[in-house]
């Protein structure tokens, strides 16, 4: 086992490894990457509490585990609930030091779930929240979640009737549950996501992280730009970084890098079928959600200049 | 997992293993490939520095580290840092996406460091002696590497300073002598022994050279100057003469003003440092500015000292009148191409004129003083004869490198040329075959670049004097950076085909199948699936993905 850390990107990173390789995630999984990266961030002393989604069957066959830390397979609605369990249960003995992880899919958080977690959510449970969204029920063969965006193919979505509602603000959920801690991340920035996983370890009560989790096979593009993708969705502002704590105080993580949303819809093959059109449609949805989320920030800052620019060349 | 009643069975379904059994590389049918190119940037170079290597620690601050890479292809950084045309800027990557890296000026950073904290360097003694003749670039570069090999080196020079054209010809705006002083005094403190005042040819023949060394190196440049063949030639003054005069300390210009026949480097060595001792000198050159031979950027900097440019126009005869002369210059039109590419320039009948100067100084090309050697090594025309890559001679052990061989050249292409012949000798001496070319490494265009890890970023400036004060003083032009504007200017370089374990393919790698222990990241073949994440996310061309041909390392 390797200990020490590697810098990335001026971070710190530990080598320790929390994901055994071996795993039966796709290749190129953004999800499987996600779970390695934040439990590089929060350690090993974790138990995660997995719902129905592509994890259980990336965490491999029964008797097999793919994680050095405990995990434990619960329904597909229950993940915030047994979580919550799980976290009670380990005070009843005496540990109030492991962290209780709840890692759910879309599916399992935007729609299944949702009614578990609202309530933990409600209750201030003392759990990390993690949707790693892929944006469909990938697993059982990629039909759309709450999660899909507006515009994109699933096998339930197919192109003579594409996803035509905008994909569910979990975020603005979240806040409205004035939970402690809520943000997003993605998997191309690992430092980011590093950080906010750890602060969030940091907070007591509900926390939630929403990651964009790239998924080659559902989303029809080439396993090598994975994280190609994933950069692209935050540099084209198609998924924004932000913080919100207490549900009010906004920080946004980078703002665009002004690059069209085009660039970020071509490299998947669920979008091939839009039209110009349609596409401005999808540039105006975004605009009107940096609109947004910008007056949130200087709400919160006063000013939004103190937002830096996503690091990207090209 | 055959249990015979309930009561073996746990409360839960547990887990008993992990998956490492599951050799997931059999799903993959890439491969990421792991393996270092070379830079356009180390491929333009002559000596074939390892730029990005340079240029990865200077970015870490480490100096010591650059000095090191650095010393592994290049003896005189120092030197190379402030006169290199740097063809390694013209081959950065960068150059096409925004502008290039100021290498040349982090070269100088790294050889003035090297100048401050050099150690001396004691080899193990093997006993053999090697004279070289020469003691430029071409024959200290040469001096150096077989001193470090553990030879007795004595090198002769019939000046009685070292440098050869270094100090002799290049004017010190370009090159202090200080800076060439240094190189000297540590090659002395390192064992090479000086013979200078030393004429090869009338005071020792190289026949003698050959019979009391091992091998001898002829590295004597180009110092003849040719000659225009006009009448009133005996008017003009050798462009080498004027500029090996004023390095001696001359400071009154021959005339106010001064034209300067050629378009090469000596003349414009000529006419900057005519500017600099208060003259007017004007170049008259028989093609266009395209064609000049110069360095580019000495062209430049002899446009903004104000050097005015006749271009097409050549003198044809020469008068000395009471206290000036009178040239009289025909215009020329460019024709068809020569042997060298360039388009051969014509005069035009008729298009006389006359041209009034109170001197003239030609500097229309350096041709190799040659009769000193042995006949056998020369050719008809009295060129010598050798090995391009080796500089081996017909003659055993009789080698030759540098200006002598190519004609007029750059330092840096001088410094090569002696490190191939010390390479050469080295063998030679040791009783070795020669080496052999290598063939290049493939390099890494832009396109394989990924510059989503690049913002654009402009090039540092570099200081340097201002135009009106470097115009009156024989001061160094061109200042040094300091360490934070080359930390920040390095660390622009993409790295081109050399990891700096930047870490993207181990952070990115969704199979944890990577691992970075060494110099270079080493791929997990047992798990790793292929998904060419790596290989897409590694930004500089290190790791490429190969169709899967065998199997090994994967459980089928």
């Amino acid at each position: 086992m390797r200990t020490g850390t590697l810098l990335w990107a001026g971070l710190e990173v530990p080598q320790e490894e929390y994901l055994h390789p071996g795993h039966l995630a796709c290749q190129g999984c953004g999800a499987a990457l996600a779970m390695r990266l934040v439990l590089k961030a929060v350690g090993g002393d974790v138990m995660v509490v997995l719902p129905a989604c592509c994890w259980t069957i990336i965490d491999g066959p029964f008797p097999y585990h793919a994680l050095r830390v405990p995990l434990l397979h619960t329904a597909f609605e229950t993940a915030a609930a047994a979580a919550a369990g799980v976290k009670a249960g380990l005070e009843v003995l005496g540990d109030t030091r492991t962290q209780v992880i709840a890692w759910a899919g879309d599916g399992g958080t935007f729609d299944i779930g949702l009614q578990a977690l609202s309530g933990a959510a409600e209750r201030n449970e003392d759990i990390l929240y993690i949707c790693y969204d892929n944006e469909a029920y990938m697993n059982t063969g990629i039909q759309r979640s709450s999660a899909t965006p507006l515009g994109a193919w699933t096998t339930t979505t197919p192109e003579a009737h594409p996803e035509d509602r905008p994909k569910k603000d979990l975020m603005a959920i979240m806040a409205a549950h004035r939970i402690p801690y809520a943000a997003t991340a993605t998997v191309a920035f690992p430092d980011d996501l590093i950080r906010k996983a750890r602060k969030a370890k940091g907070i007591r009560g509900t926390r939630l992280l929403h990651i964009l989790a790239p998924c080659p096979p559902g989303w029809r593009m080439e396993s090598e730009r994975m994280i190609k993708v994933s950069r692209l969705a935050v540099a084209t502002g198609a998924f924004p970084l932000f913080e919100v704590e207490e549900g009010t105080r906004y920080t946004l993580t980078y703002r665009p890098a002004g690059l069209p949303l085009k660039e970020y819809l071509k490299l998947q093959g669920r979008f091939a079928h839009l039209t110009e059109d349609q596409i401005a449609v999808l540039e105006k949805q975004v605009e009107a959600r940096w609109k947004e989320l910008l007056e949130l920030h200087a709400r919160t800052h006063g000013t939004v200049e103190d937002i830096p620019v996503v690091p990207f060349g090209g | 997992m055959g249990s015979d009643s309930m009561q073996d069975l746990p409360d839960a379904p547990l887990s008993w293993g992990d998956t490492r059994w599951n050799k997931t590389g059999n799903w993959r049918h890439m491969r990421p490939e792991v393996r270092e190119r070379a830079a356009p940037c180390a491929k333009a170079c002559p000596l074939g520095n390892p730029i990005p290597k340079v240029m990865t620690a200077v970015s870490r601050g480490d100096l010591e580290e650059a000095a090191r890479l650095l010393l592994e292809r290049n003896p005189f950084p120092a030197i190379t840092g402030r006169v290199c045309p740097h063809p390694c800027e013209v081959g950065c990557n960068r150059r096409r996406y925004d502008e290039p890296l100021a290498i040349r000026s982090i070269e100088r950073l790294v050889g003035d460091w090297i100048q401050e904290h050099r150690t001396v360097y004691f080899p193990s003694e093997t006993g053999k002696r090697v004279a070289i003749v020469g003691s430029g670039p071409a024959g200290l570069a040469a001096a150096s590497y077989l001193r470090r090999q553990g030879h007795r080196v004595v090198v002769y020079d019939r000046n009685d300073r070292v440098g050869g054209m270094l100090v002799d010809a290049i004017p010190s705006y370009r090159l202090p002598r200080s800076v060439v002083e240094r190189e000297a005094r540590a090659l002395e403190q390192m064992g090479v022994v000086f013979q200078l005042g030393v004429t090869i040819g009338r005071d020792v023949s190289v026949e003698q050279l050959l019979s009391s060394y091992d091998a001898v190196l002829v590295a004597t440049g180009a110092h003849g100057e040719r000659r225009m063949g006009i009448p009133g030639e005996e008017h003009f003054l050798g462009g080498l003469e004027f500029l090996r005069a004023v390095r001696r300390g001359e400071r009154k210009p021959p005339g106010r003003r001064v034209a300067v026949v050629g378009g090469g480097n000596v003349a414009i060595d000529v006419a900057r440092t005519l500017v600099r001792l208060g003259a007017s000198p004007v170049i008259l050159y028989r093609r266009t500015r395209k064609e000049m031979p110069a360095i580019e950027e000495e062209v430049e900097r002899a446009e903004a000292d104000g050097v005015e440019f006749q271009f097409l126009t050549l003198p044809t005869s020469a008068v000395k009148l009471d206290g000036y002369l009178r040239l009289v210059v025909v215009r020329m039109q460019l024709g068809e191409r020569d042997r060298t590419g360039r388009p051969r320039p014509v005069p035009i009948p008729g298009s006389e004129f006359e041209l009034e100067c109170d001197a003239a100084i030609r500097a229309i090309g350096e041709v190799a003083e040659t009769e000193f050697l042995p006949r056998e090594v020369l050719d008809d025309q009295g060129w010598v004869v050798a090995d391009k890559f080796t500089g081996a001679t017909k003659r055993a052990g009789l080698f030759v490198a540098g200006d002598l061989v190519t004609g007029p050249a750059t330092v840096v292409e001088a410094i090569a040329a002696g490190l191939r012949a010390g390479r050469a000798i080295d063998r030679f001496v040791r009783g070795e075959a020669l080496p052999v070319q290598e063939k290049p490494l493939p390099t890494v265009p832009l396109k394989e670049i990924n510059l989503d890890y690049f913002p654009r970023a402009s090039r540092v400036s570099i200081p340097e004097l201002p135009l009106a004060a470097r115009c009156k003083t024989f001061d160094e032009e061109i200042l040094g950076l300091d360490l934070n504007s080359a930390r920040g200017e390095a660390a622009r370089c993409f790295s081109c085909g050399s990891c700096n374990l930047c870490a993207n393919c181990w952070i990115f790698c969704p199979d944890a199948a990577i691992h970075l222990d060494g110099d270079l990241p080493w791929v997990n073949l047992e798990y790793c699936k292929g998904c060419g994440v790596c290989a897409t996310e590694c930004p500089r061309g290190v790791i490429t993905m190969k169709e899967e041909l065998a199997r090994e390392g994967a459980v089928a």
